[in-house]
C-alpha cells in the first residue's frame, strides 16, 4: 500500500504539487492522468525520492520512505519510463538482470529469472536475451522495459508514461498485455498516463490531476458517470461518454447465455466473452446484426447478444 | 586480430627505421653531401623514440586522469554549478597554439623535459575535458533516469552506465590529445626536452638536411603508428561495447 | 529568470578566494638590473605597498560578497566590477614599477610576476563566468572586451608600463615587431585562403562523384596526423631538389627553408577542418528543404545559390575559423624554417634565454588566434538565417 499524505513539491516559486492525499491500495492499479505539467509524473517520482518531497509524509507499507535507504527503497520497486532508459551497451538479458544482479542473485536464479521474464512477456528468450536495445523495434524495447522493472519481483510498480512514444496499434498491444499481467501478479501500481482512454482501460482507479491537485479519484465508471467537474467532464469527453462505459465492460455482462456451450460452426463470425460492448456495437452497426454470438477462449459459442439488450443496458 | 595489423605494421617500420638508420647512411650521402656526419649522433634514435614517448604517455596519463575527473566532478549535483565555466575553459582554451603554451611554460619553469611535461599536460587536458563533458551530456536522460530508480548507486550509475556511454567520446577525445602532444613534444626540444624533435633542430641550425629529414621521419611514423593504434581502439571499443544494429 | 532569491554562486566565490590566495603567495613583480640576469621578486605587499594590497584584497573580498549575498542584481553587478578591475589592473603594475625600479641604471627593468598573471587569469575566469549567468550576447561581450583592452590601451600610451621588459623588448625593436605582425598575417591567413579554394574546389567535385569522397579524406586526414615539426622537415629536402633542378624558381624565392615550405605545409593541415566543414555544410543541408525547392521549380544552381549556400555558410566559416586559429598557431612553428613571423621571437628568446623575447613572441601568437576567433565567430553568428531574416522583405 502506498499513502500520500498532504504533500507538496515546490521547484523554486512554482508549486508542483499542492498537498495531495493519495492511497493505492495493495494490488490496485492507479493511474495518475492530467495535460503534461499538472505534477503527475513529479507525484510519481516522490514516491521512489528520484525528487525529495518539500514537505508531507509517503508511506509505504506504513513505513516513511524518507527514512529508509534510497537503494533499498527503490530496488523494492519496478520502475519504467516512456523511452525505455535500457543500457545501450547492454544485451536484453543483462539489461533485464540489472536489478537481480545489484541484489547479489546466484548467476542460475537470474539466467533463470531473465527466461522466465521474456516467455512471459511473449518474446523468445533464444532470439531476444543476446540482442541490443538498439536492435528491438519500440514495442519489443518498452516490453524489455517491463519485464526489467518486474525482474526482481518488486511489490510495487512504478509506471511513468512508459507507453507514451509507441504508435497507437503497439500501444494497445501493450495494454492489453499489462491487463494480463496485472491479473497474474496483482502488482500496487502507480501508472502515470495524459492519454485517458489508456486510463480508463488500466486502472482500478484513476486519480485526475489538474495544477498540482487531485480534483478525482475514482474507479473509472464513477469518473466517467459523475465527473466532479467540468475539467473532469472535459477531459474524459462529454459527448462520447457512452463509448467509453461500454468499452468498459465485457460482453459477458449482457450477454444471454446458452444452457450450455455449443462447439462453434467453421468459419462462424462473432465476438469473445472479453471483448468490450463498444466493440460489440460497432460489429453490429457495421454488419447491420441484430445479434452476435458470444464465444468462449476454447472457442465453443457460450451465448449471443442482443442489440436491444446493449442499447438498453449498455451505459 | 586484423585490426591490429596496421599499427603493429606501422609499428615495425617506426623501430626498423631507428635501430637502422645507419644502414640508410648512403642514402642520405646522397641528400647531403657536402658535410661529414650525415647521421645524427648525439643521441641513439632509439633513447630519443624512448623518452618521446614517455613524455607524452606521462602527460596523456595524468592529463586524462585529471580531464575525466573534472569533467566527472562538473556534471555531479555536487559540481553543476562549476559546468558553464569548465566547459567555456575547455573551449576556449583550445584557441591557445600549444606552441605558445609551451613557450610560456619556460618564464615559469625553466627548461627541460619538465616544462614540457606541465605544458604538455596542461594543453593534452583540454581535448580529454571537452570530450568528456560531451560524452557524459550525450548520454539519453531516460537511461540515467532509469539506472538511478532502478536502485543503482551514484557510484554504480557512473561506473556502470555513464562511463560506459561516454567512453568512446571520451577515447575520442584522448585520441586528439595524443596526437597534439606527439607534435608539441617534437617542438619541446626546443625548450630542452630530448625527443625526435632533437634531430630536426639540429639540422635545422647547421644546415644539414639529413638529420632534419631523419627526425621528422621518426616523428611521422610515431603519429601514424599512435594514430591507427587509437584507429584500432576505438573499433575494439564499438565492437564490445556498441555492436553494430543488424539490418531487421 | 532573475528573481529576489537569486541562489549564491559557489564558482566566484572559489575563484576569489583562490586569487586571494595567490596574490599573497605569488611574486607579484621582478626587478632585474639588465635582461639576463634573474630578478628578485616582489609579494603583493612589497610590491604594492599598503594601499594597493588593501585595494586588491579589498575588491576581490567584495567581490566574494556579492557573490554570496542575497542581492537581486547580483550579476550586473559582479559584472561591471569585474570589467573595471580588468580595464584598470596594469595600474598594479604602473604603482609597482614606479616604486621599486631604479632611477639610475638604464638597463634595469621589471617583469611580470607569477601573482599578476594569476589575479589576471582567475579574474578572467570570474568574467566569463559572470558573462555566461547573464547570457550577455555578443555585442555585449564585445563591448566588455572593448573596454578592457581601451583601459590597457590608455596605460600603454601613458607610459607607465614602459620600463615592464616586455615593453622594453618591444621597444628595441619595433619594427621587427610589425615585420613579424605582417610575415605572421600573411602566412597564416595566406594559407587558411589557398586552403579555402581548394577546398571548396575538392568539395565541389566530392558532391558530384562520390568516389572521390574516400580518398580526399583519407588523404587530408592523413596530413593532418604528421605532426608539424615533421612535416615542415619533410618538405625541405624535395623543395631543395626542386630549386637545385630548376634555378627559375629560386629567383622567385622559394627555397627549401623559408615560407614556401612554411605555407605548403599550413595548406596541407587546413584542407581537414576546411574540406570536412564545407562538405558537411553543403551536403546536410535539410533534404526537405531541397525538395520543396526543387518541387517548385528551382533549378539546381538556384537551389546552390539560393538554398545550399546560404544555410551552409555558418558552418563553412566554423570550419575557418578552426582553420585560421590552428594556423596562427602553427605559422609560429614555422619560424623554425626561417618562414618569419612571431615564431622568430619566441625561438630567438628561447636561444639567449632571453624569457621576455619569448614573451613578445609568444603572447602576440595567443592574442591572434584569440581575434582570429573572436572575428570568425562573431560573422559565423551575424550570417545565422533568423527568422526576421527570413521574412519576406
Amino acid at each position: 500500500m502506498i499513502e500520500l499524505k498532504n504533500v507538496t513539491r515546490r521547484f523554486g516559486q512554482t508549486v508542483a504539487v499542492d498537498h495531495i492525499d493519495l492511497t493505492v491500495e495493495t494490488g490496485e492499479v492507479c493511474v495518475l492522468v492530467g495535460s503534461s505539467g499538472c505534477g503527475k509524473s513529479t507525484t510519481l517520482r516522490m514516491i521512489n525520492r528520484l525528487l525529495p518531497a518539500s514537505s508531507g509524509e509517503i508511506l509505504v507499507d506504513g513505513e516513511d520512505v524518507t527514512g529508509m535507504d534510497l537503494q533499498r527503497l527503490r530496488l523494492n520497486m519496478g520502475y519504467a519510463i516512456q523511452g525505455t532508459g535500457l543500457f545501450p551497451h547492454w544485451s536484453v538479458a543483462r539489461n533485464i538482470a540489472l536489478v537481480p544482479r545489484l541484489l547479489k542473485w546466484p548467476k542460475e536464479r537470474i539466467d533463470a529469472r531473465v527466461t522466465e521474464l521474456l516467455q512471459m512477456l511473449e518474446m523468445d528468450p533464444a532470439s531476444f536475451a543476446d540482442k541490443y536495445p538498439q536492435q528491438l523495434s519500440g514495442g519489443q524495447a518498452q516490453r524489455v522495459g517491463v519485464a526489467r522493472a518486474l525482474a526482481a519481483d518488486p511489490n510495487i510498480l512504478l509506471m511513468d508514461e512508459p507507453f507514451g512514444a509507441l504508435d497507437a496499434i503497439t500501444r494497445e498491444n501493450l495494454q492489453l498485455e499489462m491487463l494480463r499481467l496485472q491479473r497474474q501478479l496483482k502488482k500496487t501500481t502507480v501508472f502515470v498516463t495524459h492519454d485517458i482512454d489508456e486510463a480508463l482501460r488500466l486502472a482500478t482507479r484513476i486519480a485526475v490531476m489538474d495544477q498540482g491537485r487531485i480534483v478525482q479519484h475514482d474507479t473509472p465508471e464513477n469518473i466517467l458517470r459523475r465527473p466532479a467537474s467540468d475539467f473532469v467532464e472535459n477531459l474524459v469527453g462529454k459527448q462520447d461518454r457512452g463509448l467509453k462505459l461500454m468499452a468498459l465492460r465485457p460482453v459477458r455482462d449482457l450477454m444471454t447465455p446458452h444452457d450450455k456451450p455449443r462447439p462453434a460452426e467453421p468459419g462462424a463470425d462473432g465476438l469473445k466473452e472479453d471483448d468490450s460492448l463498444r466493440l460489440a456495437l460497432s460489429v453490429m452497426l457495421w454488419q447491420d446484426l441484430r445479434q452476435v454470438a458470444v464465444f468462449d477462449h476454447q472457442g465453443n459459442e457460450t451465448g449471443v447478444l442482443l442489440r436491444e439488450r446493449l442499447i438498453e443496458g449498455g451505459v | 586480430m586484423r585490426i591490429w595489423r596496421t599499427p603493429v605494421l606501422w609499428l615495425a617500420v617506426l623501430l626498423a627505421l631507428t635501430l637502422g638508420m645507419d644502414g640508410l647512411e648512403p642514402l642520405f650521402r646522397l641528400i647531403q653531401p657536402d658535410t661529414q656526419s650525415v647521421i645524427y649522433q648525439r643521441e641513439t634514435f632509439l633513447f630519443l623514440l624512448g623518452n618521446h614517448v614517455l613524455l607524452v604517455l606521462i602527460s596523456a596519463t595524468i592529463g586524462t586522469f585529471a580531464a575525466v575527473a573534472g569533467g566527472i566532478f562538473a556534471t555531479r549535483p555536487s559540481g553543476r554549478d562549476f559546468l558553464p565555466l569548465v566547459s567555456q575553459i575547455a573551449s576556449i582554451g583550445q584557441t591557445f597554439p600549444p606552441v605558445a603554451v609551451l613557450a610560456l611554460a619556460v618564464p615559469v619553469l625553466g627548461f627541460g623535459e619538465g616544462p614540457t611535461l606541465v605544458a604538455l599536460v596542461l594543453y593534452g587536458l583540454l581535448p580529454v575535458l571537452r570530450n568528456t563533458l560531451a560524452g557524459l551530456d550525450g548520454i539519453d536522460p531516460a537511461v540515467t533516469e532509469a539506472a538511478r530508480g532502478m536502485g543503482m548507486s551514484a557510484r554504480q550509475v557512473l561506473f556502470q552506465v555513464e562511463i560506459p556511454l561516454a567512453g568512446r567520446v571520451i577515447l575520442a577525445g584522448i585520441r586528439t590529445s595524443v596526437t597534439i602532444n606527439i607534435a608539441t613534444a617534437a617542438i619541446g626540444s626546443t625548450i630542452g626536452a630530448r625527443t625526435l624533435g632533437d634531430p630536426v633542430i639540429a639540422g635545422l641550425v647547421n644546415g644539414n638536411t639529413a638529420y632534419v629529414l631523419q627526425g621528422a621521419l621518426l616523428i611521422g611514423l610515431l603519429a601514424l603508428m599512435t594514430d591507427s593504434l587509437f584507429e584500432a581502439l576505438e573499433k575494439l571499443w564499438a565492437r564490445r561495447l556498441a555492436p553494430t544494429v543488424s539490418p531487421a | 529568470m532573475p528573481s529576489l532569491d537569486e541562489p549564491p554562486n559557489r564558482v566566484i566565490t572559489v575563484l576569489g578566494l583562490l586569487a586571494l590566495v595567490l596574490v599573497w603567495v605569488l611574486d607579484l613583480g621582478t626587478v632585474q638590473p639588465n635582461r639576463i640576469v634573474p630578478g628578485t621578486g616582489y609579494g603583493l605587499f612589497a610590491a604594492a605597498g599598503w594601499l594597493g594590497a588593501v585595494t586588491v584584497s579589498a575588491g576581490l573580498c567584495v567581490l566574494m560578497a556579492l557573490a554570496v549575498l542575497p542581492l537581486r542584481r547580483r550579476y550586473t553587478l559582479l559584472g561591471i566590477l569585474l570589467t573595471l578591475a580588468l580595464a584598470a589592473l596594469p595600474d598594479l603594475l604602473v604603482i609597482f614599477t614606479s616604486a621599486h625600479l631604479p632611477k639610475d641604471s638604464p638597463y634595469a627593468r621589471t617583469a611580470v610576476g607569477a601573482g599578476f598573471w594569476s589575479l589576471l587569469f582567475l579574474l578572467v575566469l570570474m568574467l566569463i563566468e559572470v558573462v555566461g549567468r547573464l547570457r550577455i550576447g555578443r555585442r555585449g561581450q564585445l563591448g566588455i572586451l572593448v573596454v578592457i583592452l581601451a583601459g590597457w590601451a590608455l596605460l600603454i600610451r601613458q607610459g607607465g608600463l614602459d620600463s615592464l621588459s616586455l615593453m622594453r623588448e618591444f621597444s628595441n625593436r619595433p619594427d621587427q615587431f610589425l615585420q613579424a605582425l605582417w610575415a605572421h598575417l600573411a602566412l597564416a591567413l595566406g594559407a587558411v585562403a589557398i586552403s579555402f579554394v581548394l577546398a571548396f574546389a575538392l568539395v565541389l567535385k566530392m558532391m558530384r562523384s562520390e568516389a572521390w569522397r574516400r580518398p580526399v579524406f583519407g588523404v587530408v586526414s592523413f596530413l593532418q596526423t604528421i605532426p608539424s615539426l615533421a612535416l615542415f622537415g619533410l618538405l625541405i629536402a624535395p623543395l631543395s631538389a626542386l630549386t637545385a633542378a630548376f634555378p627559375l624558381l629560386q629567383s622567385l624565392g622559394i627555397r627549401g627553408i623559408g615560407w614556401a615550405p612554411a605555407l605548403l605545409a599550413l595548406i596541407a593541415y587546413s584542407l581537414l577542418p576546411m574540406v570536412r566543414n564545407t562538405f558537411v555544410a553543403l551536403t546536410e543541408v535539410p533534404e526537405a528543404v531541397i525538395d520543396a525547392g526543387r518541387g517548385m521549380g528551382m533549378t539546381e544552381r538556384q537551389l546552390f545559390l539560393q538554398a545550399r549556400l546560404p544555410l551552409a555558410i555558418p558552418v563553412i566559416i566554423e570550419g575557418v575559423r578552426i582553420t585560421a586559429i590552428q594556423a596562427m598557431g602553427l605559422t609560429a612553428v614555422a619560424a623554425l624554417i626561417g618562414a618569419g613571423g612571431f615564431g622568430t621571437f619566441i625561438f630567438q628568446g628561447l636561444g639567449q634565454a632571453a624569457m621576455d623575447l619569448v614573451m613578445l613572441g609568444a603572447l602576440p601568437t595567443i592574442g591572434l588566434a584569440i581575434a582570429a576567433d573572436v572575428v570568425l565567430s562573431t560573422l559565423a553568428n551575424a550570417l545565422q538565417p533568423r527568422p526576421a531574416a527570413a521574412l519576406p522583405q
